[in-house]
């Protein structure tokens, strides 16, 4: 009996066991993985890639090899959801792969674990890293303190995603342009019957609350201060909020964007980044013509959030050359153009967008557009924490009815205490 | 020492596992424990000497976090609730089964453990479309009975009573099997001598039958207890702890906070509570069962 039991305890003793294990595969480190090894005489790096773009990735290493006959690129892909377990197993164990891509929020924390290689003193050898290529915006994400610990790689920001015949039905010639006019189609939307609603909000989404803040001037985070109990946040969630009390955005839906997006247009407006172009093309060809994209409405700005992927070389690495020759390669601007044929991903690179595509395809304009207002969400550590905290928080408000005055000074006073750390 | 020497031989077929088991699962634990006792993060990880101990702080922390509590809370709902209606149902069809002489209830064990093979995750896809409120079966069919429609995964108390029946469809088909073994193991002499005395079907369930069963019913119930403590897929798959963090388990706190927010001396100081409430109610378990007499 008690040995039953033990299999049980073995078996699934998850946290602690495998927390433990962490470390043991830290302190057992040196049985695993072949960085740095040869392969017919060529140096092979291996790239960890992410998500829905690491499945595109081998098809432009491939073009790299052949241009750099003495490199082997081996590239990994890795599923965002496991890729920030996967990457604390090679900083504890210190091995893992050569290059590596980072989503952007991710940065601070592992380059303040000295993950990430500095690259501030490779310009020179490497122009095509230079800061100057890239949007400003973008660069700020691959800073951490006084160093550089990437290079940007795409970029995403978010835009309006609406349907133009719907819009014109409830009187919108244009995409609304201001909060109130937002308010405004979102409520007139939502009156054209029972099931039919204004906007979807995406409650998962961190980035949304912090992004329409910015709109009203809010500074979010200046060193350990906080500002989410100030007027300028807090009237942000009222107005986020003020969707889901009138009824125009559904709380629980549970259908997917797309599905709702076509036919009837159950969700005929929704804030989305330029994945979706290719997704609605794809899953609803026959909305062609009746369906764009704007700029975000504004309110004091239209300031929207930039994301995206950066690319650096993992601290450990015995392949520094070669991987910053891949860096270099993937930072030039016509295989970024080749990567926005491949993958639909926009270009970080400030001079990829004056390519003909770019230029000519009204929805990838928008979004060029939009980049000229764009933020990426606070760089600091803990910022994780401190968004899920808002979205349970948030939580309370849109489902719960709490006072959303008395859940921001809690947040507040929360996210200084976690920042104050 | 002398009789260690004599008997060597055991000692040597045991130790691989031994070893395995010490280095992967005991070792990690005394680790976890250390861990528990330091402000270990991401950044400890990679350059050991800027780790520092905090003592208990990291324990005073969590029980006072709010969602740890309410983790807890959640944790003992599942329980309450799980562990009685598993051992129920699935001694129940363990017992019809059994009963069930034709061809068919063969393909039943089956059907019954079918659940328990397949993959969690691709479980839990199927399992949030049947409770989509939109265009979930569970509610068409209800509103098809003119009934309406049930907020499975978006109430507070009906998405931890929704996890609960995935879960209970899935523990079922492995404790059956447990139970039908067991069965088939109670003598058959027993039944022909209750029903010479006249004893109905329903005598003999309850005077032979059950009370036999009962080592199998201990052991069904310690390990859908400890199963049900460790509660941790099906919310992390299906709802990611909300809505409200009125699906959070303690295992979902503590993935949190450790794989997500790379807090691991605070994960650890969670874990390390779990593991000793897990201990302590497995202890009491133990001495209810010493009390009844035996057979």
């Amino acid at each position: 009996m008690s040995k039953n039991m033990f299999n049980v305890f073995s078996k699934k003793f998850a946290a602690a066991a495998m927390v433990g294990t962490l470390v043991v595969s830290g302190a057992l480190a040196g049985c695993s993985s072949d960085s740095g090894s040869e392969k017919d005489g060529k140096k092979v790096i291996n790239v960890w890639g992410m998500g829905e773009e690491a499945k595109t990735l081998p098809k432009i290493a491939e073009e790299f090899e052949k241009e750099n006959p003495e490199i082997d690129v081996k590239v990994q892909a890795i599923p965002w959801d496991q890729a920030h377990d996967k990457l604390l197993t090679a900083v504890a164990s210190k091995k893992g792969p050569d290059v590596v891509q980072m989503g952007t929020t991710w940065i601070p924390e592992f380059a303040s674990a000295n993950a990430l290689m500095d690259l501030s003193d490779q310009t020179e050898k490497y122009p095509e890293l230079a800061a100057e290529n890239f949007y400003d915006g973008s660069i700020e994400t691959t800073k951490y303190e006084d160093k550089v610990v990437g290079v940007p790689w795409y970029v995403d920001t978010r835009v309006l995603f609406y349907r133009t015949d719907l819009l014109e039905e409830a009187g919108y010639k244009e995409a609304p342009k201001t909060w109130d006019e937002l308010r405004d189609a979102a409520k007139k939307l939502n009156d054209r019957g029972d099931d039919k609603y204004g906007i979807s909000i995406d409650t998962n989404e961190q980035s949304l609350s912090f992004m329409l803040a910015r709109q009203n001037g809010s500074k979010l985070i200046e060193g350990n201060e906080a500002y989410f109990n100030e007027p300028e946040f807090v009237e942000a969630v009222e107005y986020l909020n003020g969707f889901f009390k009138d009824g125009s955005a559904p709380v629980d839906l549970g259908l997917d964007i797309v599905q709702a997006f076509k036919g009837d247009g159950i969700l005929p407006m929704f804030i989305s980044g330029p994945w979706m172009v290719k997704i609605i093309n794809d899953q609803a060809p026959e909305l062609e013509g009746k369906w764009a994209t704007a700029v975000l409405p504004a309110k004091e700005t239209n300031t929207s959030t930039l994301g995206g992927s950066n690319l650096s070389v993992f601290e450990h690495t015995k392949n520094k050359e070669e991987a910053l020759k891949f860096l270099a390669y993937m930072s030039k601007s016509e295989t970024q153009v080749k990567w926005l044929e491949m993958t639909n991903s926009l270009p970080a690179n400030k001079e990829a967008w004056n390519d003909k595509q770019l230029q000519e395809n009204q929805y990838y304009k928008v979004f060029g557009e939009q980049m000229e207002n764009a933020q990426p969400m606070p760089v600091i550590k803990p910022f994780e924490k401190i968004a899920q905290d808002f979205l349970s928080r948030f939580e309370k408000i849109y489902r719960g009815g709490a006072d959303i005055q008395e859940e921001m000074d809690a947040f507040d006073q929360e996210a200084e205490k976690i920042l104050s750390k | 020492m002398k009789s260690f020497l004599a008997n060597k031989t055991p000692y040597f077929f045991i130790a691989p596992a031994i070893i395995l088991l010490s280095l992967f699962s005991i070792l990690p634990i005394f680790v976890a424990l250390f861990i528990s006792f330091t402000d270990l993060d991401l950044v400890g990880i990679a350059d050991w000497s800027s780790i520092s101990f905090v003592g208990l702080e990291n324990y005073k922390e969590v029980v006072s976090d709010p969602i740890f509590v309410k983790s807890i809370l959640n944790t003992l709902f599942y329980v309450v609730i799980g562990v009685p209606l598993v051992i129920i149902l699935s001694l129940a069809i363990a017992l019809l089964i059994n009963f069930g002489k034709a061809r068919i209830f063969k393909a039943f064990r089956v059907v019954f453990y079918m659940p328990s093979i397949t993959n969690v995750v691709a479980v839990a896809v199927v399992w949030s479309y049947l409770y989509n409120p939109h265009l979930g079966l569970f509610n068409h069919i209800l509103n098809l009975l003119n009934l309406p429609d049930v907020p499975w995964l978006q109430d507070p108390i009906m998405a931890k009573i929704s996890l609960i029946l995935l879960a209970l469809w899935r523990a079922i088909g492995l404790n059956m099997i447990i139970f039908l073994a067991a069965l088939q193991g109670i003598p058959k002499t027993y039944y022909e001598a209750a029903q010479l005395d006249g004893a109905n079907n329903w005598k003999q369930l309850t005077k032979i039958t059950i009370p036999l069963l009962r080592y199998a019913i201990f052991f069904v119930s310690i390990t859908t207890m400890i199963g049900w403590l460790q509660f941790f897929e099906e919310p992390f798959v299906m709802t990611n702890g909300g809505p409200l963090d009125s699906t959070t388990s303690v295992a979902l706190f503590i993935y949190r906070n450790g794989f997500q927010f790379s807090n691991f001396g605070y994960a650890a100081a969670g874990s390390f509570i779990l593991f000793i409430a897990i201990i302590i109610i497995t202890l009491i378990q133990f001495k209810i069962q010493n009390k009844q007499q035996d057979y």
